[in-house]
């Protein structure tokens, strides 16, 4: 059997997401949960289906600060990154307010933001780019300091320079770990949208919505919600992916990809 | 330049490290065309005399010459190959041919021509586009050595370029590498621990010795031309493996 035909590859995971949506609606049917506690999957996708004039602007709100969020930090983590390698002071300097970075527990710091940055979009943007760059950084650096010794060796023998060296060898074995960070980053970059949705929203926004609901205790609209949310995390998830394999083809193909312009080109 | 300048010229090379005798200091020359084996075990200064050839390492004491100009410590003058074919595996096969124009001054139409031609001509011909991770061990090696054919050095280093392939593979590319190597007449410095490999594929074979690192004997390998794998069981070929595992194991040994 072939696991890797593209048939297999949307297939599998729609069942395994198929068959947590079977789990979930069993408990609740066996438990026999009320939807005012927890819905059932239909009951949170009707209320989905019901708010969705409301809800969809909203999403498109999130959708653009998880954008400009993640743009940002998927390019300063890169940039630090490619700094951080080049001279071990800058490595020394950065690395430790890198981790610290991170300690700082994210919720503490979305209120400060909010005074510093007011109630607009920006907060939202700097705490997507705070959780973003830091696997993007990571995962860079270590793309970074991987490349064989033996392969930078033969680049030396060869009379290399040092910038071919960087743009040739370097900078082109970052690009798969790079997009490890990616695809870590896709998936907690909406969290931080929410969480500055949550402190930050005076008027509407998918935490807004999901908060007033919560306390009318429409409990389907709450889940509802969620999954629109998720939905948007697996979305960026999907698109990284899509984009690994557009710019990577040395992964998934036997041979170079022939485009026209290249023909030229060469 | 007269014709006796030797293609290389190491003249009482060494190299300590730490207080540790890595290599004593060693002479030799290699005539342009000529094809010699370095053979030892481990520890016995192969690659740390190999690093001082291609400016990897500079030598505490001592002069390296290649066509008679001085180039100790200088890097660029060679081309190298290592038994890992550290192939990149995002170019394609021709842009890893390339990849030594690449890395230097930028890589133009000739080189291209050039990469895809001895591609063409020494059997990789169907896999001009194909990314390294689609070929087998031995074809990844002939892209190795075509990569290191393409920076247009006369004076090639192979440090066991075939030392991570199946025997069966290892005669095949023994015979391809001196059909390239006629062909393209250039001069080949051989590291192996194959003494069979050594002698088939050698003129001289230098016979090297750990504690310190040195070259303890130097025999002619003086098998007929083109050579076949028939030689390998004849007389002579064996007369000269008995003289290369005596100076390696002791007379006892063998």
């Amino acid at each position: 059997m072939n696991w890797r035909t593209p048939a297999r590859i949307f297939l599998i995971p729609v069942v395994s997401i198929l068959l947590v949506f079977l789990v979930w609606d069993l408990i609740i049917r066996i438990f026999n949960v009320e939807p005012f506690v927890a819905p059932s999957p239909g009951e949170a996708l009707g209320a989905l289906r019901d708010n969705w004039s409301i809800l969809w602007p909203l999403a498109i709100e999130t959708i653009r600060e998880t954008a400009y969020g993640f743009v940002l930090g998927a390019v300063l983590g890169f940039v630090l990154a490619v700094a951080m390698a080049q001279t071990r002071i800058v490595q020394g300097l950065v690395y430790p307010v890198l981790i610290t970075s991170q300690a700082v527990p994210i919720i503490a710091i979305a209120a400060p933001l909010v005074i510093l940055l007011g109630f607009g979009i920006w907060p939202k943007i700097v705490i997507v780019a705070w959780i973003v760059f830091f696997p993007v950084a990571v995962s860079v650096l270590g793309g970074l300091a991987n490349v064989d010794d033996d392969l930078l060796k033969l680049a030396h023998v060869m009379g290399g320079t040092r910038s071919r060296v960087f743009f040739k060898i370097r900078l082109p074995a970052t690009v798969s770990p790079l997009y490890s960070g990616l695809k870590i980053g896709a998936t907690y970059a909406v969290t931080g949208a929410i969480i500055g949705e949550l402190v930050a929203s005076t008027g509407s926004s998918l935490a807004g919505f999901q908060r007033t609901a919560n306390s009318s205790l429409d409990t389907p609209a709450v889940w509802g919600t969620t999954i629109l949310m998720t939905a948007i995390g697996i979305g960026w998830f999907l698109l990284v992916v899509a984009i690994e394999r557009l710019t990577t083809p040395w992964r998934t193909r036997s041979t170079v990809r022939r485009l026209p312009y290249r023909r030229h080109h060469d | 330049m007269t014709v006796d300048t030797p293609k290389l010229w190491v003249e009482g090379a060494h190299k300590t490290f730490e207080g540790r005798t890595a290599l004593a200091p060693s002479t030799l020359s290699l005539q342009p065309g000529e094809f010699v084996s370095l053979v030892g075990p481990s520890g016995c200064g192969k690659s740390t005399l190999f690093n001082l050839v291609s400016g990897l390492l500079r030598p505490d004491d001592g002069r390296i010459e290649i066509d008679g100009v001085d180039v100790t410590g200088q890097s660029g003058h060679v081309g190298y190959m290592l038994q890992k074919d550290l192939l990149v595996p995002w170019r394609s096969v021709v842009d890893n041919i390339t990849l030594g124009a690449a890395l230097t001054r930028g890589v133009t139409k000739a080189d291209r021509a050039q990469a895809i031609d001895f591609a063409r001509r020494y059997g990789l011909g169907d896999f001009l586009d194909h990314y390294p991770h689609a070929l087998s061990g031995g074809m990844r090696q002939r892209v190795a050595l075509m990569r290191t054919l393409a920076t247009n050095h006369d004076l090639l280093l192979l440090d066991e370029p075939f030392g991570a392939l199946d025997s069966q593979t290892r005669l095949e590319m023994q015979q391809w590498l001196l059909k390239v190597w006629a062909e393209t007449q250039r001069t080949v410095l051989f590291v192996t621990h194959d003494v069979d490999e050594s002698i088939f594929l050698s003129d001289r074979i230098l016979v090297m010795s750990p504690r310190p690192g040195r070259i303890v004997s130097e025999l002619v390998v003086n098998l007929p031309r083109p050579r076949t794998l028939q030689q390998m069981t004849e007389p002579d070929f064996i007369a000269v493996k008995r003289q290369i595992l005596d100076l390696l194991h002791g007379t006892a040994a063998v």
